[in-house]
């Protein structure tokens, strides 16, 4: 049982990350792959206030968020300002800084990693709970990127991505829209990050370099860059499938690169079977609000 | 008579090249006004500069008596300066009534935090937005193209979506990059009535352009625009006439 909460866990909160990524490099078409420093963030913010100050984790968690959200608005005001480009370089370099202070700091655990985080615990049947909330909060992700997507600041965001010079001179503000999209992916990766470190009670840096990096934008990619449920299908998929071998019960020498293969080699099938992702999004922004006015005008 | 655009001494160069040698220029509201001149005299950098796009070394800029020197391009568009761009600028992923939807001069739709926490007021804001962008297709005749993405169009048609988008902006002064390069018949038509529709409603319109008919039938006065100097302004047959700038414009 324990093992199948771990997997639903892992599963959900790769549903919050990858659709969250989408939402940022997808339809904000903003170059940034480093979505994991964010996760990162929220995690340390949310066990460190809970390890050391005695924050309760309901209120941690949030925190976490929070804290993401305000360092990717950090990350995103000055480097936007210089150009476009210059944020993948920024936030490339942040995410290596970061983790690489938090290796060398004993308050983080190190490159140990930080252990004893509080959590739920097993034995209270606490875990349940848990487990049901964050699949909730993937939900709920899921349906507010959905809301968000197709609503007129969907519409603004498709238009700033095909030409944030023609964008500007309609009197918008397409600095503000990409920090805001950036900072709300950032954020809701944040708040995985949390629910990450308080089920698993454990952190190290490692988890949150490129090759994580690597692994959402694979997600994201094979699942179908600018749709809802591409995304979401990549990590369930991805995340379930290399897991799914564990019940196998094979030695761990053999698992874990039998695991990397499986990965690698469902990416492989699924760029060559379908190219342009599982579901792929569609070329033409269709808001719901249009849908609507097209039905009541057709005869 | 109102003041329109005023651009005073405005200075621009990039390394060697002057694309605006000390360019003064008033569009008076309700005035069309074509720039003329060859290719690289900077009638598009004088567009980028006006409406902020390129900084300017030097000068000032004014609209209806505010000014608009050391605003950035969203500010100048949210106070009545529109554009319309030599390469179209569609946005290619939305349909051609979208187009006009992202174009309205105050768009609450561009706020997270007003869709989060005023849905009801983005709502009825894009109710009214959307009448007024059917009203608009329906001037410019791409009504029937409404729901279609602006990629599978004919050219004449994003041209005119350009101009569409322009005017979804409501504009008190508009600026037009060659709105007839490579627009004929109907859609010619629409695009002139159009101007001539703006400017008597008290719209200060400058249109470059190198149809020659469509600038004399439509323009109040012309400018003549040379290596970033306005050499000379003047009834549209005057500068016609002159040998001197047809010789600049056609080369030696
Ligand atoms: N961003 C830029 N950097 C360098 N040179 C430029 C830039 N923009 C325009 N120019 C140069 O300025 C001159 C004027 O260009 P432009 O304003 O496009 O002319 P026009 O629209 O009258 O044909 C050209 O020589 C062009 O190469
Ligand atoms: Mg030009």
């Amino acid at each position: 049982m324990e093992y199948v909460y771990a997997l639903i866990m892992l599963m959900a909160l790769y549903v919050i990350l990858a659709t969250s990524f989408d939402f940022v490099i997808g339809y904000g078409g903003l170059i940034s792959i480093a979505h994991p420093v964010f996760y990162a963030i929220g995690a340390y913010t949310s066990a460190l206030l809970a390890l050391d100050f005695g924050l309760p984790i309901p209120l941690a968690i949030p925190a976490g968020a929070v804290v993401a959200l305000l360092a990717s608005v950090a990350v995103a005001l000055p480097s936007l300002r210089i150009s476009g480009d210059y944020l993948l370089i920024a936030s490339i370099g942040f995410q290596l800084g970061l983790l690489e202070a938090i290796k060398n700091m004993a308050w983080t655990g190190g490159s140990g990693g930080l252990t004893n985080i509080p959590g739920v615990s097993a034995q209270s049947g606490g875990h349940g709970p848990y487990v049901v909330v964050t699949v909730l909060l993937a939900i709920g992700t899921v349906l507010l990127l959905r809301w968000i997507t197709g609503s007129s600041y969907g519409r603004a965001i498709s238009a700033l991505r095909d030409d944030d010079m023609a964008f500007s001179a309609l009197g918008r503000n397409g600095m503000m829209m990409k920090v805001g999209i950036f900072a709300l992916g950032s954020g809701l990766a944040g708040l995985a990050g949390g629910l990450y470190a308080h089920y698993f009670r454990f952190l190290a840096p490692g988890q949150f370099g490129i090759m994580q990096s690597a692994a959402l934008l694979t997600m994201v990619v094979v699942g179908g860059m600018r749709s809802i449920w591409g995304p979401v299908l990549g990590a369930v998929v991805l995340e379930a499938l290399p897991q799914a071998i564990t019940f196998l019960n094979l030695p761990p020498s053999l698992l874990g690169p039998l695991q990397g293969i499986l990965f690698t080699g469902l990416v492989l099938v699924f760029m060559f079977a379908r190219p342009q992702g599982l579901i792929g999004g569609g070329d033409v922004w269709r808001g719901r609000a249009v849908r609507e006015v097209r039905d009541v005008a057709r005869p | 008579m109102s003041p329109g655009l005023e651009v005073r001494m405005l200075c621009k160069r990039f390394g060697g090249i002057v694309v605006a040698d000390s360019i003064n220029l008033q569009i008076p509201a309700g005035r069309v006004v074509g720039l003329i001149g060859p290719n690289g005299a900077g009638k598009t950098s004088f567009f980028n500069l006006v409406s902020g796009i390129v900084r300017p070394d030097a000068g000032s800029v004014t609209l209806g008596g505010v000014d608009l020197t050391g605003l950035k391009t969203h500010q100048r568009a949210r106070r009545g300066l529109s554009r319309t761009w030599q390469n179209l600028r569609l946005f290619s992923s939305l349909t051609v009534l979208d187009n006009l939807l992202v174009a309205p001069r105050l768009y609450l739709g561009e706020s997270l935090t007003a869709l989060l926490f005023g849905a009801g007021r983005v709502r009825r804001a894009e109710r009214a937005d959307r009448e007024r962008a059917t009203a608009i297709l329906e001037r410019t005749g791409l009504a029937d193209i409404a729901h279609m993405s602006v990629g599978s169009v004919t050219f004449g048609q994003q041209k005119l979506i350009g101009v569409a988008r322009a005017l979804m902006n409501d504009p008190c002064c508009l600026l037009l990059d060659e709105p007839m390069a490579g627009v004929e018949g109907q859609a010619y038509q629409t695009i002139q009535r159009v101007v001539r529709d703006l400017a008597e409603s008290g719209i200060a319109v400058c249109v470059v352009e190198h149809n020659v008919a469509f600038i004399r039938d439509l323009c109040d006065e012309g400018v003549f625009m040379f290596a970033g100097r306005v050499l000379a302004r003047g009834s549209v047959a005057e500068l016609i006439a002159d040998p001197r700038l047809t010789e600049l414009y056609f080369g030696t």
